[in-house]
């Protein structure tokens, strides 16, 4: 279990200092898939370096298993990293890079070209242990650098954007095959992206950041159901943020109002909000077009625009106010006419922010 | 259908034909494009070795220039000394030393510029590119001014009224001026300096290419710095130090600037040797016989290096 404790990372001195990394706290449980996600530039990157021990924190403590690691030389943590760009040693074969770690570590002979052998059977490349790296392909260098980090048993393998450089379909691949490796082993993956649907189909838990602090952590089912904030909701999937205006709560539902309709029972982020105008989330998916004259129309618009993507097609309506909504449906309305969205209650969601 | 076959077949003729054109073409093109090259490395190296290689093998001038009498008295002089009166040969070591001498110094050279080369190399490729320039200018800035100048004004820093000397007595460190001109310590410190921009530049054309990444994922797969520096930064520029020792220690071998002017001609080295038996000497086969020699052991010495490299090279892979 990894627990980052109040971490602050600024980078330069005086005037010239850019804080990446703002007060962050999270805990990482062990044995779990971890993904911090965020756009570049939230931190997630210096992060993951920190808990390296490529970089050292300005303030804060990194614990693993209850030590604090957050001084040591990278050398000196059991931690591995797999290198966006892989980093793999152009000088080794396939065999010397993988065994690199337990090498360093003066493990016995036997059992570094055992363990050799047992990481590129798990990355399935046993036959190209005797080749040099750069005859490999961008799919087989990945594999090799997850085996060479995986070799040492670490407690903890750190994944900084690994699948980035691969194309679409070798990157659903190796999600996959990274969830495997992950239940295979038992390691626990902190894994670093930008990419919300990768974060949602890996991971146990997500960390969403952005500007160098935490926005919220949660499981995928929660991070896309439950956003907390505006910037969340934007982040994971194309979700639409609508207008309502809050009248109380009751419990922990909120009682909400869209422009001219009648109030309805809603969950929310959060309790403490003031009664006045808020934002709702409105997942595309869960709408339903409904005729605009229907009672069961919740908000009404005009739609502008439709795209066809195979499965159905995505609808953009113009609503009321000028907030433009997507929707996907399985037959679209034919444009300019004026239609009624409607859709579970339960499915809505009113933001923080 | 036997016609479909054959034209078939003419046409696999024709194709093949075609193709031994194109290499035969391509083949034309490149031995043009070497052409000039081979040329200059034929009249200008070749020619004069095969010259030094005929002298070697006649007898010397009364007043330079050779006798066209075939002699292997050059050869027989550089390990024996002959008796005027008997004829007798006695072993004599006399250039032996000098070579030896001259290897030696070469050698620190070489293991002197890398010391000092290596870092800075180092230093260039990790600054960010568009400073490097710069940088590299500032290492091959020396060569716009001629070595022997350069050799002049290392000799005015380094006699006894000198500079360093000077600096040391007026703070009191020392009351005599130390004696530095005209020892093998001058002769080493101006080889060191003149050739070590040919041990940074193959270096760094190395490391300009180094991904430094790899530092980072050594001292994450538990590499201590000694290590990554030993199993990381060395082998993958490797070539460039190979290339750069080979630089220095050639020249460094046949020096004959520096240690005339620093080690003021006292103690001989190759270098000065051959050139005196082409003036004062009045010996050509004996010069060089000498060059010859030289040049013989630094290929016999490259071949083993190299071979040596080869061997290291498969172990790795």
């Amino acid at each position: 279990m990894i627990e980052v404790k109040n971490v602050t990372k600024r980078f330069g001195e005086g005037e010239f200092a850019v804080t990446a990394l703002g007060d962050v706290s999270l805990s990482i449980p062990e044995g779990s898939f971890y993904t911090l996600l965020g756009p570049s530039g939230c931190g997630k990157t210096t992060l993951l370096r920190l808990i390296a021990g490529f970089e050292l924190p300005t303030n804060g403590e990194i614990l693993l298993d209850g030590e604090n690691i957050g001084h040591l030389a990278p050398h000196l943590r059991p931690v591995n990293t797999v290198f966006q760009n892989y980093a793999l040693f152009p000088h080794m074969s396939v065999a010397r890079n993988v065994g690199f770690g337990l090498e360093m570590l003066k493990r016995p002979k036997a059992e570094i070209d055992s363990t050799i052998e047992e990481m590129l059977e798990l990355v399935q490349l046993g036959e190209l242990a005797g080749r040099r790296v750069d005859q490999l392909s961008g799919g087989q260098q990945q594999r090799v650098a997850l085996a060479r980090a995986l070799a040492p048993r670490p407690k903890v393998l750190l994944l900084d954007e690994p699948l980035s450089a691969l194309d679409l379909k070798l990157r659903k691949g190796m999600q996959t095959e990274l969830k495997r490796l992950q239940n295979e082993t038992g390691i626990t993956f902190v894994f670093v992206t930008h990419d919300q649907g990768e974060a949602l189909a890996m991971s146990d838990h997500i960390a969403i950041m952005s500007a160098g602090a935490l926005r919220q952590v949660g499981s995928p089912e929660e991070i896309y159901t439950a956003p907390k904030s505006r910037f969340v909701a934007d982040f994971i999937g194309d979700t639409n943020i609508v207008n309502a205006e809050l009248l109380s709560f009751e419990g922990n539902k909120a009682n909400i109002r869209f422009k001219d309709g009648s109030p309805l029972l809603v969950p929310a982020a959060s309790t403490a909000l003031k009664p006045g105008p808020v934002h709702v989330a409105l997942r595309p998916e869960t709408i339903r077009i409904v005729d605009a004259t229907d009672d069961t129309a919740l908000l009404k618009g005009e739609v502008i625009d439709s795209t066809y993507y195979g499965a159905g097609s995505q609808m953009l309506v113009r609503l009321d106010d000028g907030v433009e909504v997507h929707a996907q449906v399985v037959s679209p309305h034919i444009l300019g006419s004026r239609v009624g969205l409607e859709c579970d209650t339960a499915m809505l969601h009113v933001l923080e922010d | 259908m036997p016609g479909a076959s054959r034209i078939s077949r003419d046409a696999n003729t024709t194709l093949l034909m075609a193709k031994k054109e194109r290499s035969r073409q391509t083949r034309r093109a490149r031995f043009l494009l070497l052409l000039p090259v081979l040329l200059v490395i034929g009249i200008f190296g070749l020619f004069p070795l095969s010259i030094a290689l005929v002298y070697s093998f006649l007898e010397p001038g009364t007043y330079g220039g050779v006798e066209w009498v075939f002699s292997t008295d050059a050869y027989v002089q550089f390990l024996f000394e002959r008796d005027i009166f008997d004829d007798t040969l006695t072993f004599n070591s006399a250039y032996l030393q000098i070579f030896g001498r001259s290897f030696g110094l070469a050698f620190i050279t070489m293991i002197g510029t890398l010391i000092l080369g290596f870092p800075v190399a180092y230093f260039i490729a990790a600054r960010p590119p568009e400073q490097r320039n710069f940088w590299l200018f500032a290492i091959t800035l020396p060569f716009w001014t001629n070595l022997l100048i350069r050799t002049y004004s290392m000799l005015l820093i380094v006699r006894d009224e000198g500079i360093v000397n000077l600096l040391l007595i007026n703070m009191g460190i020392i009351n005599e001026p130390l004696e530095m001109l005209y020892t093998d310590g001058a002769v080493l410190a101006g080889l060191v300096y003149s050739y070590l921009p040919f041990m940074i530049l193959p270096i760094y054309a190395s490391l300009e290419k180094f991904d430094f990444s790899l530092l980072e994922a050594g001292h994450d797969l538990y590499a201590s710095r000694v290590q990554v520096f030993r199993h990381i930064i060395i082998p993958i520029t490797r070539p460039g130090i190979v290339a750069g020792c080979v630089l220095v220690l050639i020249p460094a071998l046949g020096a004959f600037i520096t240690p005339e002017l620093l080690g003021g001609g006292k103690k001989l080295m190759i270098g000065n040797l051959i050139a005196l038996q082409f003036g004062a000497g009045r010996n050509w086969p004996f010069g060089s016989a000498a060059a010859l020699i030289l040049m013989a052991l630094v290929l016999i010495s490259l071949l083993i290096s190299l071979r040596v490299g080869a061997a290291k090279e498969g172990s790795h892979g």
